[in-house]
């Protein structure tokens, strides 16, 4: 019983981190979306957009397997932290958005992709920290 | 028994109840942090778009007012064009009382190369402006040449790059410090480069209504009334002195966005009350509600030995290490969601938003701590007043 409850304590970062990888998934396609132009083109901040999809599905598949495999959880809170990381730097760091400051994708999806990923790498090194004991025996 | 750990260990080993407590001192924190830098900010706006004004009345083509375009422009930095002729400023300077007059011409660009919408752009003449060349030469002394400009701080162009209007280019010269207003995303040139760009313009299928050659259009007058002059006769004698022109004195335009700033204000201050409320009569019934659990376990400590000046300073120290955590969760959280999203802010409000000075947050994060930490301190405080007015061993005899 008392086990139980200790195994539950230690996967609730990876399903938190689920739920940030899966809100940054959804929110980065729809309501925190990179800017939409009238005529139709794409700007650099659609393919941030679109590779913020594709971290943050890598991000919610680390979660999920980190809850599920108990003896890689430490190697994938670490994967997961590493993940966060690279999704903060994304918008405007390593891809680029428009430049000016009253466009969609820099008043909302880089701001909310920054606290986001910045949440979700926080939550990864408590997830670290919880399971720093099963280091090594994966 | 270690004394001094235990109020940290009764924290601990009571995790979901130690939570809900941080949570709800979290959200008192959040509320008061977050609304107090919303309302700073908008003061600060406020502050700054009076000072950049400069101008007692501002004259303006009549379809300008009709559009509100122009108090957009100034607030929201909306692009827009509106033109009269030139002879307005002419009848303005002959108005008397009126002690300086400045022309500006505004433009909207198609599309700058730097974004994907317009920009406003603003013509000075270097000569007879007082309003915006003080702000300028702030960040450039020099007086700005032909084909160069100077950009609000959201403009998007590094000095010394060249910025492509209407197929031009335009050579940024200097960058201007923030306002948090509509200033901050428009482009300055003086009025030969305005007319180049205004000609550029026309080529390229941008019709401004303008019925005569673009060198005799101005956009607006900014007018500074001479001492010892009443700005509202003037005002009014401007009205009646220049053709198809509105005179606007800049006070009550400043008004209008200093009610709106008002009716902001309140709104935020009254939420933020209802949630002290609201928080301190949950926080009071919480801390009762765990006081009554817990009888038995200070019955217990009280039966060891404590007295209940111990008890009660345990209490303290506990309610005040969960509002410390608390209070600073809350402001890390508000932090979080007003400090990224000010340009948002800003644009959802649709007023002038300028976030204070970093002094001036941290003090506010201070005091907001402190103040979470007071009102936990007297909830507990009331609650261990209760306490201590029970016998152990009456409780321990009940069973409670």
């Amino acid at each position: 019983m008392k086990e139980n409850a200790i195994m539950n304590k230690k996967i609730i970062p990876a399903m938190v981190l689920v739920v940030l990888g899966l809100v940054i998934a959804i929110g980065s396609q729809t309501f925190l979306g990179p800017c939409v132009h009238e005529d139709g083109s794409f700007g650099a901040c659609h393919w941030a957009g679109r590779a913020l999809l594709g971290v943050s599905l890598l991000l919610t598949a680390e979660a999920l397997l980190s809850a599920i495999l108990e003896r890689a959880r430490f190697g994938l809170c670490l994967a997961s932290a590493l993940t966060s990381a690279l999704g903060f730097l994304m918008p405007g760091g390593l891809i680029d958005i428009c430049k000016m400051d009253t466009m969609r994708c820099r008043m909302v999806m880089q701001p909310a992709m920054r606290v986001l990923f910045g949440l979700a790498l926080i939550v990864s090194v408590a997830g670290l920290l919880k399971n720093k004991g099963k280091r090594g025996a994966a | 028994m270690n004394w001094r750990k235990l109020p940290l260990k009764n924290l601990t080993r009571r995790p979901g109840r130690t939570a809900a407590l941080m949570l709800l001192t979290a959200f008192l924190a959040l509320s008061v942090f977050g609304g107090s830098v919303v309302v700073g900010s908008l003061q600060s706006g406020l502050n700054s778009l009076e000072a950049r004004l400069g101008a007692d009345v501002i004259v303006m083509p009549a379809e300008a007012e009709s559009k509100v375009s122009f108090k957009n422009l100034l607030l929201q930095g909306t692009a827009g064009a509106f033109y009269m002729d030139a002879s307005a400023l002419q009848r303005v300077q002959e108005v008397e009382g009126v002690a300086q007059a400045a022309p500006q011409t505004f433009l909207a660009s198609l599309k700058a190369d730097c974004c994907a919408v317009k920009v406003q752009i603003i013509g000075i003449d270097p000569e007879a402006d007082f309003t915006v060349k003080p702000w300028i030469e702030q960040s450039y002394s020099r007086a700005l040449d032909d084909m160069e400009v100077v950009v609000g701080c959201r403009v998007n162009a590094d000095v010394g790059e060249d910025l492509r209007i209407y197929d031009l280019n335009t050579h940024v010269t200097a960058r201007l410090a923030e306002t948090g207003t509509g200033f901050d995303t428009a482009v300055y040139c003086n009025m030969d480069t305005m007319n180049t760009l205004l000609k550029a313009a026309e080529e390229k299928g941008v019709t401004h209504k303008i019925t005569t050659d673009g060198d005799d259009m101005i956009s607006a007058v900014y007018v500074r009334v001479a001492d010892g002059y009443d700005v509202g006769k003037v005002c009014n004698a401007l009205n009646g002195h220049v053709r198809k022109a509105t005179a606007v004195r800049a006070k009550t335009m400043l008004t209008g966005v200093s009610d709106s700033l008002a009716g902001v204000s309140h709104t935020v201050t009254l939420l933020i009350g209802a949630v002290w409320l609201l928080a301190i009569v949950i926080l009071l019934i919480a801390y009762a509600m765990m006081i009554n659990e817990r009888r038995r376990e200070f019955a217990v400590l009280r039966l060891l030995g404590a007295s209940r000046k111990a008890l009660a300073a345990l209490m303290l120290k506990e309610a005040a290490l969960c509002s410390l955590l608390g209070g600073a969760l809350g402001v890390a959280l508000a932090a979080a969601v007003v400090f990224p999203f000010t340009t948002l802010i800003e644009t959802k409000l649709g007023l002038p938003y300028l976030t204070p000075n970093p002094a001036t947050v941290l003090t506010l994060a201070a005091v907001t701590v402190l103040l979470t930490l007071l009102i936990g301190a007297l909830a507990s405080a009331w609650a261990a007043f209760r306490l201590s007015r029970s016998d152990p061993g009456t409780t321990l005899r009940e069973g409670a």
